[in-house]
């Protein structure tokens, strides 16, 4: 029984081939995810290593985020050297964010992570970083760069390098004496920038004030094991700190850069899904119609005796052969995903080789992905095969198409309530719940129709069929593509799959996009935006100094130029924690500037210890205009009086305090700038004298007001490149299982091709016939696809008008004829191999009979 | 090498198709199966013929190859005034849709139509409209004025086979070739179909070409022709159907080694339809 089914399997091994290829891109995607991710957290992992090579123990402070991390002071430091075993000591003093000038252009170089170290004028005691030319700093003015940032600053000792000072938030010049690099030769550990100050300076400017550190790292003397000074070291820890091994603290650090990548990890994971849930299907569909070839085979094996059961595992045998296949060239596959995915980024980011990881959970994943989908979608075939009566190897036994009736009520149990729970969540006014209810009826609604899509097969086939159906060749290709229901709609159910999830995307961010213009253009006054571009959550500790609004006044032509700051970072309200934060910034100027309309007490100018708030949020925290409640800010707790509260806007909502509250944020950063001009002024050559004055600022963008809706829809843009993207993985998988039900419908209609030939079709009639059907499958799938995606991307943005984050919803009727073409063109592409199989059929081969 | 000559009534200007010194070779060296061999053959317009033969007699290779479904492999073939010879693809198929209608034992007909459209298919596919005159009356002849909008599987054989013959008939072509037209159906359904061919060349002067094994539908044919080892070898005017038997008869002593004065020892002859190209197509 088992050779019976391998050697089966070998004679279909060419119609297998394509539900093989399904398994390996869904595996090829998972495993590449998993390999890449283990891949660069080693290389990460080898690179911390380096940077702790001779360090046997890191004291470093427990909240580094903090608005004010706890600091080692000169004493603190040196009883910790002090303690017994300890060889070595090397102080850190250091910030992120110091980011030189390039001498050449004066633009700020970019580079993933740019640091500023206070240097004690001494040789580094943990023999890290090596002095190659003149020596280190040893004054206010001067500083060591690496070869690395002399390099891409373009810069040599004894030149001037202008180098911006996050702390003091404006930049300086130095004077270059020395050029610095790694042990072991190397310019950079991962393309870093780093420049060294002398120590008090750096310690005045990152801390406050001279004799303060922010951790140490320790060296141990021979004999005594990391472990046992991390011990004795942590009993005499100052409070705020905590003490580390070297390795605990590489692994530490690699952990958290390592979820900077994470975001590829998760796109590859999500194709992974789509192509292993698009898969499913086209394997149920080519063991659906394998095992239907075979019923004679299958019959035969029963009347000379096989059990139901056999006959069953003979098919699942076969499935699992299948996915290992599968799963083997899928994992191949996938290293080499990983292999090309680490270069792409290795090349950007110089970090040390550790060769790809393959780890063994990897490869059980693997499998286990590749297994468990072909059986799944294998299950239903087999047991088809199992009730194939013996009787058949007789005579043809006439298996009626089974009812759609029982399908289509299963489906309709799932729908109904369904477009109950998107109707609800999308019109009932729930708040944030709504999208809960929405996603739980979006994925009821889905189910629900691809249950439905065999009823609907028929119908939308003829109805679309009657547009390209001219000609008997055409009206031919129209009856097979409706003939058999079920198997249009599980091929297209691939379509379906991807359409859906990208009609539903695009219609969301174009509605989204379509709001912000119309608010844009209509309500405000403003021409030119300022922009902080943020890698962490904002504090006002990124962005540009609001003094320098005062140079932006000054231009001729502007009006108005207004300062918003923003602190995300442990604010709360009424005793609520709040998320979106808190804006500072003159309420009174915005009022001029944006369409605040008040529904309670008003909207002007705070003073201190005064907000005014949106209507969701004064709904939500229970407040109104006279009201008294304490605020949160930036660790300090004051009462504050609501003075107003604001109907909500896409543009403008939040909660929004006066300018005197700035001395409470972390940092004193204005995060926005909107600057308004007289009537008649060309904004372009402002725009141009404002990033003169920004250029200090690194990362501070400049632009007018539709480059600010640009950029505000930039993240949904790509979103909507990514779900494209998994839209491209859905239809190529979705071509290749229209080409195999193509292919193996063909075979199971040589006699009625060889008929259509014989009274007289020419082979272009035949290719034709192919294509429209093949065309019909494609375009059913996006059709239906297209309808739940819009449907359900207008529920979605119907709920987000209902939390004021949209005003329209806008159908993206461009993006939408595009996937329908898209749809055509693949169609017409899986069409190509069957349709010159049909046509090179033999006529009288074909009518021949057995 | 030389066969024999038939003696061919009424042959020249009144033929629908001929054949002339037809050879169909199979394979090469070992393998190497004669089908035909030499055969020389006119069918008269208006005329009903049929060939018979034992299995393996040539006399399905011979409709095939005159029908243009099969290529020859020497000698010259026409249908009406059209030479069949290096006629490519595109040629034969015009030639199939103009002059030629086919019915075949069985798949006769596509599922996914109705029987009216089935019929209309040949017209539909070449972008003619049918007569609706003559449309009618071949309704009327085979019976099917109330089951036009039926499709196959609602049809018994002998419906589905008398579609078959109506699609062969709107088209009035310059021959039908049938094979085995009844092989499928009872004697009563067969009789049916026979009748109705008959009265398409009696009434409306169709010519008919058909392959059958079976002596009762040869009598309906106004001209049988006898079929061994890829050779006429006999025929037969105005049959009956004890005639046929009695040819039969003699044609299976002819055939019997002994009475085979020219066959190469180790040859032997292909069966009916040749199996083992069709097999190879369907993979």
């Amino acid at each position: 029984m088992i050779k019976a089914s391998l050697r089966g399997l070998l004679q279909r091994k060419l119609r297998l081939s394509l539900a093989v290829f399904a398994i390996v891109l869904s595996v090829a995607f998972l495993a590449g995810s998993l390999v890449l991710s283990d891949t660069l957290n080693a290389r990460f992992t080898a690179l911390f290593s380096t940077i702790n090579q001779n360090v046997s123990v890191v004291v470093q402070a427990k909240d580094p985020q903090a608005v004010e991390p706890a600091r080692l002071t000169d004493a603190q430091l040196r009883a910790l050297s002090e303690v017994d075993g300890v060889r070595a000591v090397s102080p850190d003093v250091s910030a992120q964010g110091v980011i030189p000038f390039r001498a050449t252009d004066g633009e700020p170089v970019s580079a993933d992570a740019a640091l500023g170290f206070g240097v004690d004028g001494n040789d580094d005691p943990l023999g890290l970083v090596e002095l190659r030319e003149g020596r280190w700093p040893t004054a206010e003015g001067e500083v060591a760069i690496t070869a690395h940032t002399a390099e891409l600053a373009k810069v040599k000792r004894g030149e001037q390098l202008k180098v911006y000072l996050p702390v003091l938030n404006e930049p300086r010049t130095f004077t270059v004496v020395g050029v610095a690099g790694y042990s072991g030769g190397r310019d950079s550990l991962a393309g870093e920038v780093v420049v060294m100050f002398q120590q008090s300076f750096a310690q005045q400017t990152f801390y406050g004030a001279t004799g303060l550190y922010g951790g140490a790292s320790f060296a141990a003397e021979e004999g005594v094991s990391d472990d046992a000074l991390k011990q004795r070291i942590a009993a005499q820890l100052p409070d705020g700190f905590k003490a580390l091994t070297g390795q605990e603290s590489s692994e530490e650090q690699s952990a958290q850069v390592g979820v900077l990548f994470d975001v590829f990890k998760y796109i590859l994971i999500g194709f992974a899904v789509v192509a292993g849930v698009v898969g499913i299907f086209l394997i149920f569909n080519t063991f659906n119609i394998i095992v239907a070839q075979r019923t004679r085979e299958l019959a035969l094996l029963r009347a000379l005796g096989a059990g139901w059961g056999q006959v069953a595992g003979s098919v699942l045998l076969e499935a699992l052969v299948v996915s290992l296949v599968g799963a083997t060239v899928g994992l191949a596959a996938g290293i080499g995903v990983a292999a090309a995915g680490e270069a792409a980024i290795t090349s950007e980011v110089a970090l040390p080789s550790a060769g790809l990881v393959v780890a063994p959970l990897t490869v059980i994943l693997a499998y286990l992905l590749g297994v468990v989908v072909t059986l799944v979608a294998a299950f239903v075939p087999a047991v088809r095969a199992s009730s194939v009566p013996p009787v058949a190897a007789m005579r043809d036994v006439v298996r009626p198409d089974k009812s759609l009736t029982a399908l289509s009520i299963v489906g309709a149990v799932f729908a109904l309530p369904g477009v109950g729970l998107v109707l609800f969540g999308a019109f009932a006014d729930l708040g944030g719940t709504a999208f809960l209810v929405l996603l739980g009826g979006a994925v009821l609604v889905f189910i629900g129709a691809l249950l439905l899509s065999p009823l609907l097969a028929r119908p939308i086939v003829r109805g679309l069929g009657a547009l390209v159906g001219r000609g008997s060749a055409g009206n031919l290709g129209v009856r097979n593509a409706a003939r058999n229901p079920r198997r249009t709609a599980v091929t297209a159910a691939a379509i379906i799959i991807g359409v859906t999830v990208i009609g539903m995307t695009a219609t969301v961010v174009q509605s989204f996009k379509t709001s912000l213009t119309d608010i844009m253009g209509d309500n405000i006054g403003v021409e030119v935006m300022i922009q902080a571009s943020v890698t962490a959550a904002p504090d006002g500790r990124q962005g540009f100094n609001p003094k320098a609004l005062e140079q932006v006044r000054a231009i001729p032509g502007v009006k108005e130029a207004a300062a918003w700051h923003f602190d995300a970072l442990g604010v709360s309200v009424a005793g609520q924690p709040q998320a979106f934060g808190i804006f500072a910034t003159d309420v009174g100027q915005a009022a001029r500037m944006f369409p605040i309309d008040a529904t309670d007490g008003t909207i002007r100018t705070l003073a201190a210890q005064e907000l005014v708030l949106d209507d969701n949020i004064a709904e939500t925290l229970k407040l109104k205009a006279g009201d008294r409640t304490p605020v949160v800010i930036g660790g300090v707790t004051r009462d504050y009086t609501v003075v107003g509260v604001y109907r909500a806007t896409p543009l403008i909502q939040g909660i929004l305090v006066g300018e005197p509250a700035v001395a409470d944020f972390p940092g004193p950063l204005a995060f926005q700038g909107f600057v308004s001009l007289n009537d008649g002024v060309d904004a372009a050559p402002v725009v141009t004298q404002i990033e003169t004055i920004m250029k200090d600022y690194p990362g501070v963008q400049v632009g007018d007001r539709q480059s600010y809706v640009d950029q505000a829809t930039a993240s949904y843009d790509f979103l909507l490149i990514a779900v494209q993207i998994l839209l491209l993985v859905a239809l190529v998988i979705a071509l290749l299982g229209i080409l195999n039900t193509l292919v193996l419908s063909i075979v199971e209609r040589t006699r009625e091709l060889g008929l259509v030939r014989a009274v007289g079709l020419s082979r272009g009639g035949l290719v034709w016939m192919v294509t429209v059907e093949s065309v019909l499958i494609t375009v059913f799938g996006v059709f239906l696809g297209l309808a739940l995606g819009v449907g359900l991307g207008a529920a979605f943005t119907k709920a987000l008008m209902t939390l004021e984050f949209a005003t329209v919803i806008a159908i993206p009727w461009l993006e939408l004829a595009q996937y329908l073409l898209a749809a055509v063109v693949a169609g017409v592409l899986a069409a190509v191999i069957p349709a010159r199989m049909a046509a090179r059929l033999n006529v009288l081969d074909a009518i021949s009979y057995e | 090498m030389t066969s024999p000559v038939i003696d061919t009534p009424a042959a020249g200007a009144g033929a629908a198709a001929r054949a002339a010194d037809l050879w169909k070779v199979y394979g090469s060296g070992e393998a190497q199966v004669i089908a035909l061999r030499g055969v020389s053959v006119e069918l008269e317009r208006g005329r009903f013929t049929a060939i018979m033969g034992p299995s393996g007699s040539g006399k399905s290779t011979l409709m095939h190859c005159m029908a243009g479904l099969d290529s020859a492999t020497r000698g010259h073939l026409t249908i009406g005034d059209t030479a069949l010879n290096g006629l490519g693809d595109a040629g034969l198929t015009r030639l199939r849709r103009e002059k030629v209608g086919f019915i075949f034992q069985q798949f006769n007909l596509l599922p996914t139509l109705t029987a009216e459209e089935n019929i209309l298919l040949p017209l539909a596919i070449a972008g003619r409209k049918a007569d609706p005159q003559w449309f009618q009356t071949v309704i009327d002849t085979v019976g099917l004025g109330d089951r036009l909008g039926h499709r196959p599987n609602q049809l018994s054989g002998g419906q589905q086979q008398r579609v078959a013959c109506a699609r062969a008939l709107v088209s009035q072509p310059e021959v039908i070739f049938a094979d085995e037209p009844t092989g499928n159906l009872d004697s009563r359904s067969g009789a049916e179909i026979l009748s109705f061919l008959r009265r398409s060349v009696t009434e409306h002067g169709q010519t008919i070409v058909m392959v059958t094994h079976d002596a009762n539908a040869a009598s309906y044919a106004d001209r049988v022709i006898f079929l061994a080892d890829g050779q006429i070898v006999d025929e037969l005017l105005e049959p009956t159907a004890d005639a046929v038997l009695d040819r039969i008869k003699r044609l299976d002593v002819m055939s019997s080694p002994t009475a085979r004065p020219d066959g190469p020892p180790g040859q032997r002859t292909v069966e009916d339809s040749p199996s083992a190209t069709a097999t190879g197509a369907t993979e």
